[in-house]
C-alpha cells in the first residue's frame, strides 16, 4: 500500500470529528424497504443455530450445579453416573487434566477454573460435566451423582454483605471481606458538590433499589467442539468470536491461531449477557478435554434455569442527593451505589450527568460488592444504571420544584457542566451543523403521546373508568463509544461483477449486514441487489461484532473505507490495460482517465457522455472466464497481437479496517439526544400499571436501515419496559434458592403488555459514524426501564422508587399493602 | 443429597409411529418420552421447530395439528401415530404469502421465535382470513420474542391475509 492510500485511510477512519465524505446521493442508505439479508432464512426456519448442531457421534454434555447458595465438595462419587447406559464420560474437577486456571473468555483475558469445586451461588457449574449419547441421558447421570457438600453460610443482599462480620461471600477470592479491595471501587468528581448544594433553591434526597432482571437468551447458551487431529473446530454462540478464538489458542499448552476454526451461526441472542463473562467459556473447555478423549464431538449446553443464573450490572443499591434553583437548574449531584457481582471492570453510574448536561457538580461512588448470587454483567449495555440514575434524579427535581419535567430537561441540557451555547460552538468546531436535539427530539414525542394536552400535576387526574392517568418521561444521549477494531474486505466476483463483502458473523439481529450492504452499494454505486454480505463461517477477518456496542460506528466505517478503495480500483482497472502472457488488451474505457468515469446502478459511464458505458459485470467478465482458453471459440490465438473488445482486469479486491478506542467520557463529546415517553393507566385497588402507549424518539444522527432502526426501538421498548415493570429474579432469602429460573415465573412481556408504540426518528447527523450516524441499538432498552418510574409518579402522585415497579410496590406506596 | 436422586428407574417403551409431517409420511421409533419437537427437530432435522423455554410457555416450538397451533415441546411424540402435522418448513415450501410479508416488515431480529409465530400465524389465517388487529394481537400472545418485534408482526400478519385474500402466492 502507497504511503498516499495509507494517508487517505487515515484521514478515513478519523472519527473525532464530523464526517467528511458524506455521499451527494443516497440510493440505498436511508431508504424504507431494503430487504433484510437475514429475512427468508431465519423466517422459513431455515436459519441455524448452534443448538441446531448435530455432527456424526456427536456427545451431549451438561454440567452439575450446586444446589446451594454457597458450598464446597467434599467428595464426589461419579460411579453411578458413569455405569449408567449412554454415558460416555464424566469428567470431575479433580480431573488431572484440568489446570488450576484457564482463560475462559470476558472482555479481557482470565484465569479461572473451568470446573470449579466451590460454588459461590446456587446454580453454579461445579464438580462435574457429564457427556452422554443424548441430553436426558446426561441429566439423568447427574442426578446418580453422590456429592457430599459441605453447606458455607451465605448473604445475598449487598448491603448486609457490606457489613463488618457478613459472611465471607467468596473467602477463596475475596478473604477479606466481600468489599475489601481498592480496585472495586470507582469514584468520579466533577466540580466541588458542596458549593452546589449551597446555591440550590431546593435539595432533593432518596433511594432505591434495583432487583436483580436478567438477559434470557431464547437460544441456550450452547456449544461444540470437535477434534479434527490436533487442530480444533468450535461452534460458538457467543457475540465475540474473536475473544473465543483467543481463550481457545491458550489452552493445551498453546494452539496456533490459524489452526483453530470457529464457527459463528445465528445466534438466538443474550444482549450482551453470557458473552461478557469471564467464564463463559468453561463448557468449551470441558467439552475439549471430553472431546478428546472419547474421539468424539461434544455438545455442551445449560439447561433454560441455568441461562437465569446471571443478570444486569445495574443490580444494588443507590443514594442519591441533588439541589436545584427553583427554575429547574440543577446544581449539584452527589451519589453513592452498592451494585453487585460485576463481571466487568466497575462503571461508574453518573457518567451521563457528565456528558449529557451542564451541571457544573457532580460526584459519584460506587462500590461493588459480592454476594451469593450468580455474576452480573452488560445486558444491552452497561450504561442502565446511568440511566435510571439521571431520569431518577431529573424527574424527582421536576417533582420537588413542580415543574415540567421535559422543561427541566431541556433547561440542563449541555456536556460537562457547560450550556449548549458552549455545546453548540463545539459542534461548530467538529464540524457538524448546530441542531438541538434534544428539542428537536421533545418535540417529535410531545405531539407523538399529546404531552401538552395530558400533562398534569402529579396524582390528579381520575379517568372515567376509575383508574389513575399518568404521563413519563425521560431522556438522554445516545452512546455507541466502546472500543473495537473491524477488518473488511470487499470483492467483486468474476463473471457477473456482483460485489461481496467479506466479514464475521456474529448475529444477534440487529441487521448490521444488510446496513454494510446498503453502505457499500451507495459507495461503490452499485444497486443494492447487487451487493452481498458473505460471512465467514471461521472467524478469520476481525470484525467487530455488535456485542460491543460498535455495529455501524466502527463496521459501517470500515465497510465504507474498503468500498472507496474499491471504488477507485474498479475505475483505475476500467480505464488502464492489462497485459497477458499472449498479449496486452485495451482498457475498458481507452484514453480516459479514472476521474472522467463514475459508476451508478452497477454500469460505469463516462461522465461527459453517459452514453459511453459498460457494465461492471462486462468489465470483469472475460477475465471471469477461466483465461484465454476458453476466450470464445473461434478466437484465433496469436502470439503478441492485441486481443480485440476484450478486456482483462486484475482482481478487484479491497481491504480495510477501522480502529476505535473505548471512547467513554472525555474523548467525544455526545450531541446526539433520545427522549421517551410513556402514558399510564394504574388501577389503585390491584397496583396494576397498565401501559397505554409508548413513544420513543431517537436521534440516531443519520438512518441506514429504517426497519432495522425501528427494530431497535420496538424491540429496546418491549424490553426496557419488562424490565421497568415486571422482571426480577427472585432468590428465597431463607436458603438463597432462586425461585423463578423459568419463562412462567419470570414475566417478560408479551405482545399484550403495551398497547401501542410510537416511533419516531431524528437525524441531525451530528453521530461520529460514517455519514453523522450514531448507534441506537442498546441504547433504547437500557433508558426506557426507568420510564415506567415517573409515569407511576404521575398517575398515583407517590414515589415507587425500587424497580422493578410491580404492583405490591405499587401498593405499599400507595399505603395499601 | 437424597433429594436429587431419580425415583425408581422405569423402564422406557418405545414404539413405531406413522405420522405424516408436511405431507410426508414417516414411520419413525420413539421413546415414550420423547417430545414432538424433540423428534422433529433432532431426529427428522425440521429445525424450525425451537426449544426456548421447554414448558410452553412461549410458542418457539410450535406446529400445526388439525387445525390448531400447538407446542410440540408438550406433546409426546409416540401420542402423534396417525396424526397430520405442518410446520413451518412445510409453510415456506408452500409459499405461503406470510413468509414474504415476515422478511418485508422485519420481523425478525435474532430469528430464533420467528418460525413459531409464523406456525401460530398460520393457522390463524387458516381459520380466519380476515383477522382484525386485535385478533392477531390475541392470537399471538402466546409467543414470546425477547427481541420485542411484536408490532412488527401485526403489520406482517395483516399484509399476509390481504394477500392471501387475493390468492397470491409469492
Amino acid at each position: 500500500m502507497s504511503s498516499d492510500e495509507m494517508s487517505k485511510i487515515q484521514e478515513l477512519f478519523d472519527n473525532l470529528k464530523s464526517d467528511k465524505y458524506p455521499l451527494e446521493e443516497y440510493r440505498s442508505v436511508g431508504k424504507r424497504g431494503v430487504r433484510r439479508i437475514d429475512g427468508y432464512e431465519k423466517a422459513t426456519g431455515y436459519a441455524k443455530y448452534t443448538m441446531d448442531v448435530q455432527l456424526p457421534g456427536m456427545l451431549y454434555a451438561r454440567f452439575l450445579t450446586c444446589p446451594y447458595p454457597h458450598a464446597e465438595i467434599k467428595s464426589l462419587d461419579t460411579s453411578q453416573a458413569e455405569a449408567l447406559p449412554g454415558v460416555r464420560a464424566v469428567l470431575r474437577y479433580d480431573d488431572p487434566e484440568l489446570p488450576a486456571g484457564a482463560d475462559l473468555g470476558g472482555h479481557e483475558t482470565s484465569d479461572v477454573p473451568a470446573l470449579p469445586r466451590v460454588a459461590h451461588f446456587q446454580g453454579e457449574e461445579v464438580g462435574a460435566f457429564v457427556a452422554a449419547d443424548n441430553e436426558e441421558i446426561a441429566e439423568e447421570a447427574l442426578k446418580l451423582i453422590e456429592v457430599e457438600w459441605e453447606e458455607r453460610p451465605f448473604v445475598l443482599d449487598p448491603e448486609e454483605a457490606m457489613q463488618p462480620g457478613a459472611p465471607l461471600v467468596n473467602p477463596e477470592a475475596f478473604p477479606n471481606g466481600n468489599i475489601s479491595n481498592q480496585d472495586i471501587v470507582n469514584v468520579e468528581e466533577h466540580g466541588d458538590v458542596e458549593k452546589g448544594f449551597a446555591e440550590a433553591d431546593k435539595i432533593v434526597e432518596f433511594k432505591f433499589r434495583q432487583g436483580y432482571n436478567t438477559w434470557i437468551g431464547p437460544e441456550r447458551p450452547c456449544g461444540v467442539f470437535r477434534w479434527n487431529g490436533d487442530y480444533p473446530e468450535v461452534w460458538v454462540k457467543q457475540q465475540r468470536p474473536h475473544i473465543c478464538k483467543r481463550a481457545i489458542a491458550s489452552w493445551f499448552g498453546g494452539i496456533p491461531m490459524n489452526k483453530i476454526q470457529i464457527h459463528c451461526l445465528y445466534q438466538g441472542a443474550s444482549f450482551g449477557g453470557w458473552s461478557q463473562m469471564p467464564w463463559n467459556m468453561g463448557g468449551h473447555y470441558c467439552a475439549a478435554v471430553i472431546a478428546k478423549r472419547t474421539g468424539r464431538p461434544v455438545k455442551w449446553m445449560f439447561n433454560r434455569r441455568e441461562d437465569f443464573y446471571g443478570g444486569e450490572m445495574d443490580t444494588g443499591v443507590y443514594y442519591f442527593k441533588a439541589g436545584a434553583k427553583l427554575d429547574g437548574t440543577i446544581t449539584a449531584v452527589k451519589g453513592r451505589a452498592v451494585v453487585v457481582n460485576q463481571g466487568m471492570p466497575v462503571f461508574g453510574f453518573v457518567k451521563h450527568f457528565a456528558e449529557n448536561t451542564r451541571i457544573p457538580n457532580i460526584y459519584g461512588k460506587t462500590e461493588a460488592v459480592w454476594v451469593n448470587k450468580g455474576p452480573t454483567t452488560a445486558t444491552r449495555c452497561e450504561q442502565n444504571s446511568n440511566c435510571y440514575c439521571l431520569n431518577k434524579v431529573f424527574s424527582h427535581v421536576a417533582d420537588a420544584l413542580g415543574l415540567d419535567p421535559v422543561e427541566v430537561a431541556l433547561k440542563n441540557d449541555g456536556a460537562e457542566g457547560h450550556d449548549m451555547t458552549w455545546l453548540n460552538k463545539q459542534k461548530t468546531k467538529l464540524g457538524f451543523q448546530v441542531r438541538d436535539s434534544l428539542k428537536e427530539c421533545v418535540e417529535k414525542g410531545k405531539a407523538a403521546i399529546g404531552w401538552d394536552e395530558k400533562w398534569h400535576s402529579p396524582g390528579t387526574k381520575r379517568l372515567p373508568n376509575g383508574r389513575l392517568h399518568g404521563l413519563g418521561f425521560v431522556w438522554t444521549h445516545e452512546w455507541d463509544d466502546s472500543g473495537g477494531t473491524s477488518e473488511i474486505a470487499i470483492r467483486i466476483e468474476r463473471n457477473d461483477g456482483t460485489a461481496t463483502i467479506l466479514g464475521c458473523r456474529s448475529d444477534i439481529g440487529v441487521n448490521g449486514e444488510t446496513a454494510y450492504c446498503q453502505v457499500a452499494a451507495d459507495e461503490l454505486g452499485m444497486r443494492i441487489e447487487d451487493v452481498h454480505y458473505k460471512a465467514q463461517i471461521d472467524a478469520t477477518f476481525f470484525t467487530m461484532t455488535p456485542d460491543t456496542s460498535t455495529n455501524m460506528s466502527v463496521n459501517g466505517f470500515a465497510v465504507r473505507n474498503a468500498a472507496r478503495l474499491l471504488k477507485r480500483q474498479i475505475l483505475e482497472a476500467a480505464t488502464t490495460s492489462s497485459t497477458t502472457q499472449l498479449g496486452s488488451a485495451p482498457p475498458a474505457f481507452p484514453d480516459k482517465k479514472p476521474e472522467d468515469l463514475d459508476i451508478k446502478d452497477s454500469v460505469i459511464y463516462e461522465k461527459a457522455d453517459p452514453s459511453n458505458r459498460r457494465t461492471l459485470a462486462e468489465l470483469v467478465k472475460i477475465a471471469g472466464a477461466q483465461g484465454p482458453i476458453s476466450a470464445p471459440l473461434g478466437e484465433p490465438f496469436r502470439i503478441g497481437q492485441p486481443y480485440l473488445n476484450y478486456t482483462y482486469t486484475q482482481p478487484l479486491f479491497a481491504h480495510s479496517w477501522q480502529v476505535q478506542m473505548g471512547t467513554y467520557a472525555d474523548v467525544r463529546l455526545r450531541f446526539c439526544r433520545q427522549a421517551h415517553f410513556m402514558e399510564v393507566e394504574v388501577d389503585e385497588e390491584t397496583g396494576e400499571v397498565e401501559v397505554k402507549k409508548v413513544v420513543t424518539v431517537n436521534d440516531v444522527g443519520r438512518v441506514i436501515n429504517w426497519e432495522g432502526c425501528e427494530g431497535q426501538q420496538y424491540g429496546g421498548a418491549y424490553m426496557g419496559i419488562g424490565r421497568g415493570r415486571s422482571e426480577e429474579v427472585v432468590h428465597d432469602p431463607a436458603t438463597g434458592v432462586m425461585l423463578n429460573g423459568n419463562l412462567l415465573n419470570y414475566k417478560i412481556p408479551t405482545m399484550l403488555d403495551i398497547g401501542s408504540i410510537d416511533t419516531a426518528l431524528v437525524e441531525t447527523g451530528m453521530g461520529y459514524g460514517p455519514y453523522g450516524l450514531v448507534g441506537i441499538g442498546e441504547d433504547i432498552a437500557t433508558v426506557t426501564p426507568t420510564l415506567i418510574g415517573p409515569a407511576v409518579h404521575n398517575a398515583i402522585g407517590k414515589w415507587v422508587e425500587d424497580f422493578p415497579i410491580t404492583p405490591d410496590r405499587i401498593l405499599k406506596a400507595l399505603g395499601r399493602a | 443429597m437424597s433429594a436429587l436422586k431419580p425415583d425408581k428407574k422405569v423402564p422406557i417403551s418405545e414404539d413405531e409411529i406413522n405420522f405424516s409431517v408436511n405431507g410426508d409420511s414417516y414411520k419413525v421409533r420413539v421413546q415414550s418420552n420423547w417430545t414432538l419437537q424433540y423428534v422433529l427437530h433432532d431426529k427428522l432435522g425440521l429445525t424450525g421447530s425451537k426449544e426456548f423455554c421447554n414448558e410452553g410457555a412461549c410458542g418457539a416450538c410450535a406446529v400445526i395439528i388439525d387445525g390448531r397451533p400447538v407446542l410440540s415441546c408438550m406433546i409426546l411424540a409416540i401420542e402423534c401415530d396417525g396424526q397430520a402435522i405442518e410446520t413451518v418448513e412445510g409453510i415456506a415450501n408452500a409459499r405461503h404469502p406470510l413468509i414474504e410479508a415476515y422478511v418485508k416488515h422485519s420481523c425478525m431480529q435474532c430469528g430464533y421465535c420467528t418460525p413459531g409465530f409464523i406456525v401460530t400465524a398460520k393457522a390463524l389465517l387458516d381459520k380466519n382470513p380476515s383477522p382484525a388487529e386485535e385478533e392477531i394481537k390475541e392470537a399471538l400472545v402466546g409467543n414470546l420474542c425477547r427481541c420485542g418485534t411484536y408490532p412488527q408482526h401485526i403489520k406482517a400478519v395483516l399484509e399476509a391475509a390481504n394477500n392471501l385474500r387475493r390468492g397470491q402466492r409469492v
